[in-house]
């Protein structure tokens, strides 16, 4: 056999062990992709002729759900990025008290978001936990469970997807950086120059990666912004699933168009953030 | 750019009543000198260079810089630079940024920095080299980049810990050229940490042996050779004829019979160490000792031969010779040996060692 010949025999025996995982992937992911197009389409209606439109897509109030969307998940991804750095950084600081750390922001990470919202409902509402221990009356307390600046779905995202991103940058600190900010300490650079020029870019392909995976994860749920959000305007997720259980069966196209808004902006993002973690592992 | 370095009775315990990784070690380093620590691992060599450079905190003792105390100046503010055994360059940086990352952290302008590197990296003979990105170096490249990089920090003292352990011989060697020829240019302080005795010898004027945490023997690495102080000192730097026997007189009395000694030594039970390269094998009549081959070993060239001599009433010994190139011997042959005069040195025997030696060792310092 030539070796033209044995690298073609070898990309077809990896293109065979990859394929159990590709076709269930592509078989469900795809086929639910197309379906919800076609029926946003209006080319599958439940009753009528299939005929081709683009009314579901004008129908919703599409625009300002993707703003709302995109808002929630940047903001909660911006302050679970910073604060799961900051983590990070305390648990592989070696100090005595970071094993203690890194256990307790573990723990976090098992619990499943629907009882971390229904915990920060409890705990933010007027009537909650936090104000009767601050002593501070229900009409006093600012709206952050409902209110207009979706904060407490904010805070469960961020607080949920910090813990996330402090595991998985804390195990690419720990395992390289010691050594580097000792040498760059012994090159003259002080702590926040350490940080700055050593620390921070050896952390970003991984903080770069788990945050484009809290940011989709965040664009693309629906229970946390449907149990502490507000009724209207609503992020995508929580309009694509009234739509859909909505007793109008017109509705169904709607939410359709909602889905793939939502997995195309989805989509985008991991592309975007695909190709500069590219860039910046070419540069390690 | 050079200072000098002072370390006074530096102990670092890491657990309370766990032996010591250093014991009181007291060594100074002249400016523009190069002194080794020599030892082999675990010996406490690493931890000399760590307490140096304010990376870890001793237990008892100090460093002075210039005369300056450095206890609790943080390892940044300490003038030192250190390269690795590995090179640890920053992955995300070019080589140059790599070289110039002491002068970009001082706070100089990008493009002055990057002209000083590209001097710096000249250097180390990698000028042209400075765009690359640092993982595309060879082993033997990143080290020097390393070192180019640590220079380019104008340290006052340079620390380097073990740091061409890592690279084949042929590397090794040009590295030491290289280093020697740095030396002789920018003159820098070094304190540099090895468990290679021929590494000690090529690159260092000073060399200080340092075993279980304990300063052995301080000295030019030719009295080292020559007169070892204990048979630590000896094993360690391929010493192979231990010969024990007794002092008396000025004289070593062994199965190698009366043996008399270059320098007074203390009466009583010691033994007997010589460099094989110091022993050369003779006719019977002009002998010191008369032995049979029992062991030859190629190097290269030479032969390494160990000769057993039947000791009268007394445990045979086993001399080690190298012979001249081109000598060949078999086993099995009778062969005398010629032991120079200036070659014998008496250590004391391995359970007196550690009182004697400890207490030799702390007296030379004072």
């Amino acid at each position: 056999m030539t070796a033209a010949g044995r690298a073609g025999a070898g990309s077809r025996r990896a293109t065979l062990l990859v394929l159990p995982a590709v076709v269930p992937v592509v078989v469900v992911v795809g086929a639910a992709l197309t379906s919800a197009v076609l029926l946003s389409l209006g080319l599958t209606p439940l009753v009528g002729r299939p005929e081709l439109s683009l009314d579901a897509w004008r129908a919703t109030e599409l625009g300002t759900s993707i703003r709302l969307s995109l808002a929630i998940a940047a903001g909660a991804t911006a302050v679970a990025t910073v604060v799961g750095l900051c983590l990070a950084l305390a648990v592989t600081a070696g100090a005595r008290r970071s094993r203690l750390l890194a256990t307790l922001s573990s723990l976090t990470i098992p619990v499943p978001h629907l009882v971390g919202a229904a915990a920060m409902g409890l705990l933010l509402a007027d009537a909650g936990f936090l104000p009767r221990l601050l002593g501070i009356a229900p009409a006093d307390w600012p709206a952050l469970v409902g209110g207009r600046w979706w904060i407490a779905v904010g805070a469960e995202y961020a607080w949920k997807e910090s813990a996330f991103i402090a595991l998985v940058v804390a195990g690419v600190l720990s395992s390289r950086v010691a050594s580097y900010t000792e040498t760059a300490a012994l090159l003259g650079a002080g702590r926040w120059a350490r940080f700055r020029h050593v620390t921070l870019p050896l952390a970003a392909p991984a903080l770069g990666a788990s945050a484009a995976v809290s940011f989709v994860y965040t664009l693309g749920s629906y229970e946390v912004a449907a149990l502490l959000g507000r009724p209207s305007p609503e992020p995508l997720p929580v309009l694509a699933v009234r739509l859909f259980t909505s007793i109008d069966l017109a509705a169904r196209p709607q939410a359709a168009a909602v889905a793939v808004t939502t997995s195309a902006l989805g989509l985008v993002a991991v592309l975007v953030s695909l190709r500069s973690l590219r860039r910046l592992a070419a540069e390690q | 750019m050079s200072g000098s370095l002072q370390l006074t009775g530096l102990t670092r315990v890491h657990a309370a009543g766990a032996p010591p990784a250093l014991d009181d070690l007291t060594l100074a380093v002249p400016a523009g000198s190069c002194v080794a620590v020599l030892g082999p691992s675990g010996s406490g060599k690493s931890t000399v260079l760590r307490l140096t450079a304010g990376l870890d905190t001793p237990t008892r003792g100090s460093v002075h810089l210039d005369g300056r105390d450095l206890a609790g100046v943080v390892p940044e503010r300490r003038g030192m630079a250190m390269v690795f055994q590995r090179p640890l360059l920053f992955p995300h940086l070019s080589v140059r940024d790599n070289v110039g990352f002491a002068d970009r952290v001082r706070g100089l302008p990008r493009r002055q920095a990057r002209e000083r590197a590209e001097h710096h990296l000249e250097l180390v003979q990698l000028g042209g080299f400075g765009s690359r990105p640092a993982r595309a170096l060879s082993g033997g490249q990143a080290q020097r980049v390393a070192l180019a990089r640590a220079l380019a920090a104008e340290p006052r003292v340079l620390l380097l810990d073990e740091p061409f352990s890592a690279l084949d011989t042929g590397l090794r060697q040009e590295m030491h050229e290289l280093l020697a020829d740095l030396r002789l240019r920018l003159a820098p302080t070094v304190l540099l940490v090895t468990h290679d005795p021929a590494e000690a010898d090529a690159l260092a004027d000073t060399v200080a042996v340092l075993a279980a945490g304990r300063l052995q023997q301080l000295g030019p690495m030719r009295e080292l050779y020559a007169r070892p102080r204990s048979l630590a000192v000896s094993r360690l730097l391929g010493g192979r004829t231990e010969v024990p026997g007794t002092v008396t007189g000025g004289r070593h009395r062994s199965a190698l019979g009366e043996l008399e000694l270059p320098a007074p030594a203390p009466e009583g039970p010691g033994v007997l160490v010589v460099r094989p390269e110091a022993v050369t094998l003779v006719a019977a009549a002009d002998a010191d000792a008369r032995g049979t081959v029992v062991q030859v070993r190629r190097r290269g060239l030479r032969a390494l031969v160990t000769v057993e001599v039947a000791g009268r009433g007394t445990e045979p010994a086993a001399v080690a010779a190298e012979l001249s190139p081109g000598e060949e011997v078999a086993v099995g042959a009778e062969v005398g040996l010629r032991i120079p005069v200036t070659a014998r040195c008496v250590v004391p025997p391995a359970g007196l060692a550690d009182a004697r030696e400890g207490a030799s060792a702390h007296d030379r310092q004072r």
